[in-house]
């Protein structure tokens, strides 16, 4: 049968490509057969938007999310959905959010909402509730479970410590990353609860996607690259036979494998984050598998900033990061080795250069 | 005779005036005193902290981002390899310099004099956070 | 030591170290520029360069009989041509400005969107390009090149080369050669900047290169160093140029990619508007690089107007302005949605765009200037 567009996007479970190219060349990248169960999602996050006062937005940030959208509009084949991973505004404020979501409505596609800490504690969640989405919940995809949480919450003697004088003074202090008198993220006590109740109904042998803001792992805690409980949900993850836990906060590529669960940071629109070793005060713990990326130059705005689509193949993710100003890379799931594995950007022993100036 | 007696006086007298010169003005010796050091620490670190809370404000600039925003913790600032050559400058420059492109670009902001008082503080606070690692004035 | 033998023997030397010195300057880099990069495979011989100089200059290499390179790289013009976009035979038009030769020679990649690695690839391009020269292959270069007697004597000299010995390669070298004499520093501003000379650039422009390297952000892509100035950086940019040509959605993004696979990037980009408004995605195919073009060096930009990939602005004071919008001719355009990072509002005041207008007129090499 002759191949044309339409024959191939009916085929569903495509694996998405990150330019238009024509059909042939899809099909030449990937080689051989994708059973039906695989398809693509793509994942927009951390955009940041900032007001500067009325209607005056911070020029830099709204370019990332402007830029990440137009061009994942122009992703072919369509990905079945996208996920936004959190921190839409930057302090919570109702003008940020009404903004990103504006900028959002441009996206061609069904959008999944997680929560970011610079999206909960000015309001504590209120107007994204009401207006955005809810906090935590899941769905079932083409035999995948999706899960999302809402992993930045923090104990409740800091949310409603009474040093707070304005609900102001709580956002600006979450959203100093490296404040000294912050509060450690947790997905906590309540929506473990329903965490567990919720996979109950799930088989071992579904594939499952956590997506959440905080990494559910300990990696730095000075800039909250942590989740306080996260060996409480990792093991309400461990008897599944395909885990993966997708996260936002970092602005980095990040990625890692414990056990049966693959983990891996999604980029931000709006700016790069440099990696915790290079803080030298204190010690941290990026996970050994990671290829870092290389040190961005501040003149081109969009450097270590993007996207990501997401081809999920017989149940492990596969990202592609969409770097408007870096070489695109690749984080794939490695079936012999069991976990993910830098398709261009190898480990320590060999290296491409460029990778160690951070 | 009569004159060894007349200039060990002399001598004994000059001693006398030493000696009481001494208690009141100690010896200018090579050592810092405790004290001293503990107040010049003090004053560094009033200017360290001036300079956080200059990096960390939102009104250095005029679109109310924040040094820390990309910089948490004044990491990725390499204070140790300046004077370097500045690909966004186009020649080599000190540290200084550099705050001052970041605070005309991603700040959107007005550059300061190297000896501004906010200048020498946000300095201060750069290196400090960078304490302990070795010179290497150009690298890449 | 004897006095005559003394006298011989410091005649000697002054001798070696005067021949030393002349081959030296014969290869030194001008004022301004970094030493010149030359292939392995292709060192210049004066042979060679008035062989180039010939072929970039005949016209027979075109079907009508009237197209040389010269044509749109024409010395009296900069090496360009004056024209918004460039005109082959029978004054068909192409859908981009001719950028200039002079310097050229330091580039890592040639033509706007950087298709082709070298000056030797480059060279073989537009005789075969349906808007430029229009032959149908190469092979009518070569019957007149292995049949010319004057050819056939440059040919040998230059390459010990004759008969069919003669290749393409042989054409293209030669050519190259030519075009990396094509090399000029020591403008005003080298010799302010690097030559130590403060008078050399005007007041004004003085001020213009603080706002070249300051607030207009500029040195970033039109680079200057420490010690040389290539005024590029040699990557490829969405500044906004062509934003308007671009296509709007998936299809007609796609129809273009068609077009480029099928007929080859050469063809595909200077004979459609649509095409050729992609830039460097064409070659690429990443969406990193979709409507990004390589940065110029802006040595000798006084002499080539008009100005961007397509010559869609007349004036450096148009493209001035089109920079402080922020990658837009009016203010009032929309902002491109997948404008390079790098690219943002200025804020110049206006005697700030008209020192900044000044100094560029200070890169200007004497042996180019227009008489």
């Amino acid at each position: 049968m002759k191949m044309n567009r339409r024959t191939f996007l009916k085929t569903t479970g495509a694996a998405a490509m990150a330019s238009a190219l024509p059909i042939s060349l899809v099909r030449m990248a990937f080689g051989e057969k994708s059973p039906a169960k695989d398809f693509s999602f793509a994942y927009i996050s951390d955009a940041h938007i900032q007001q500067i006062e009325g209607s005056k937005f911070v020029r830099n940030w709204d370019m990332g999310l402007t830029r990440a959208i137009q061009e994942a509009n122009l992703l072919t084949p369509r990905p079945d959905f996208f996920f936004f991973g959190g921190d839409l505004a930057q302090l919570g404020k109702r003008e940020e959010l009404d903004h990103g979501l504006e900028i959002l409505s441009k996206l061609r596609g069904k959008i999944y909402y997680v929560m970011g800490e610079h999206d909960y504690y000015l309001d504590l969640g209120k107007y994204w509730e009401s207006n955005i989405s809810p906090l935590w919940y899941s769905f079932d995809h083409k035999g995948v479970h999706f899960v999302v949480l809402t992993s930045i919450l923090t104990y409740d003697t800091w949310t409603h410590h009474t040093k707070w004088t304005t609900p102001m003074d709580r956002m600006l202090a979450m959203a100093r990353l490296d404040n000294p008198e912050g509060s450690p993220f947790l997905v906590g006590e309540k929506q473990r609860a329903w965490l567990k109740r919720d996979l109950e109904k799930v088989d071992k042998s579904t594939p499952i996607v956590l997506c959440s803001h905080s990494p559910i792992q300990k990696i730095y805690k000075g800039w909250n690259f942590w989740t306080d409980d996260a060996e409480s949900v990792q093991t309400l993850l461990k008897p599944f036979n395909k885990v993966t836990v997708i996260y936002g906060h970092v602005h980095q590529i990040q990625y890692n494998q414990v056990g049966n669960i693959s983990f891996h940071a999604v980029m931000a629109t709006a700016w790069p984050w440099p990696y915790p070793k290079s803080y030298v005060q204190d010690p941290s713990h990026l996970p050994n598998l990671t290829v870092p990326m290389n040190r961005a130059d501040p003149f081109f705005e969009r450097d270590a900033t993007g996207w990501q689509f997401i081809n999920l193949r017989t149940g492990n993710v596969d990202m592609h990061y969409q770097l408007p100003d870096n070489g695109n890379r690749s984080v794939v799931f490695n079936r012999k080795a069991g976990r993910p594995q830098d398709a261009k950007y190898q480990g320590v022993g060999s290296r491409v250069p460029p990778q160690t100036h951070y | 005779m009569k004159d060894i007696r007349k200039y060990s006086g002399v001598l004994l007298i000059t001693l006398m005036v030493t000696a009481v010169l001494a208690m009141k003005f100690p010896a200018q010796a090579d050592e810092f005193t405790k004290e001293d050091e503990a107040r010049w620490t003090k004053e560094f670190m009033t200017v360290v902290n001036e300079g956080s809370k200059l990096f960390h404000s939102s009104s250095l600039g005029k679109n109310k981002v924040s040094c820390d925003q990309c910089h948490p913790n004044a990491a990725n600032t390499h204070p140790e390899t300046y004077p370097k050559f500045q690909k966004q400058i186009g020649r080599v420059i000190t540290l200084f310099e550099m705050v001052n492109w970041c605070l005309r670009n991603p700040l959107e902001g007005a550059p300061l004099a190297a000896d501004d008082p906010k200048m020498i503080a946000l300095l201060a606070y750069i290196h400090y956070e960078r304490r302990g690692v070795p010179l290497a004035p150009g690298k890449h | 030591m004897r006095t005559k033998a003394r006298v011989f023997k410091q005649t000697l030397w002054a001798a070696v170290i005067a021949a030393t010195l002349v081959t030296y300057a014969a290869f030194a880099a001008p004022l301004g520029l970094p030493p010149l990069p030359v292939p392995a495979d292709n060192p210049i011989t004066p042979e060679k360069v008035k062989l180039g100089d010939k072929l970039f200059h005949d016209k027979r290499f075109s079907s009508t009989g009237e197209v040389s390179c010269a044509n749109c790289h024409d010395k009296e013009k900069g090496f360009t041509d004056g024209l918004q976009v460039s005109e082959g035979i029978n004054k068909l038009k192409g859908t981009r400005n001719a950028p200039t030769v002079i310097n050229a020679a330091y580039l890592h990649t040639q033509f706007w969107d950087g298709r082709e690695p070298t000056l030797e690839a480059q060279s073989a391009g537009p005789f075969i390009n349906p808007v430029e020269m229009a032959l149908p292959n190469h092979e009518p270069i070569l019957k007149i090149v292995r049949t010319d007697p004057e050819y056939l004597d440059l040919f040998k000299k230059a390459f010990a080369k004759t008969g069919n010995g003669i290749t393409m390669k042989e054409v293209e070298q030669a050519i190259a050669s030519f075009e990396r004499t094509l090399v000029s520093g020591n403008s005003p501003f080298d010799r302010y900047f690097y030559g130590g000379d403060k008078t050399a650039m005007s007041p004004a422009a003085v001020r213009g290169l603080d706002v070249f390297i300051n607030q207009g952000r500029c040195v970033s892509c039109h680079v200057i160093e420490q010690t040389q100035a290539l005024f590029t950086d040699n990557r490829f940019h969405m500044i906004g140029s062509g934003a308007k040509q671009m296509p709007k959605n998936l299809d007609d993004l796609a129809a273009a990619v068609e077009d480029v696979k099928k007929r080859g990037t050469d063809i595909a980009v200077l004979s459609n508007e649509k095409t050729s408004s992609l830039g460097r995605y064409a070659v690429t195919r990443d969406l990193t690089d979709i409507g990004a073009f390589k940065t110029p060096t802006l040595r000798n930009i006084a002499l080539t107007a008009p100005y961007l990939h397509d010559g869609s602005l007349k004036t450096l004071e148009e493209v001035i302005q089109f920079y402080n919008n922020g990658g837009r001719e009016k203010e009032t355009d929309p902002v491109p949605e997948l404008l390079s990072g790098g690219i943002r509002p200025l804020n110049l005041s206006k005697e700030q765009e008209a020192d900044l207008v000044e100094f560029l007129k200070a890169l200007t090499s004497a042996e180019f200037a227009q008489k």
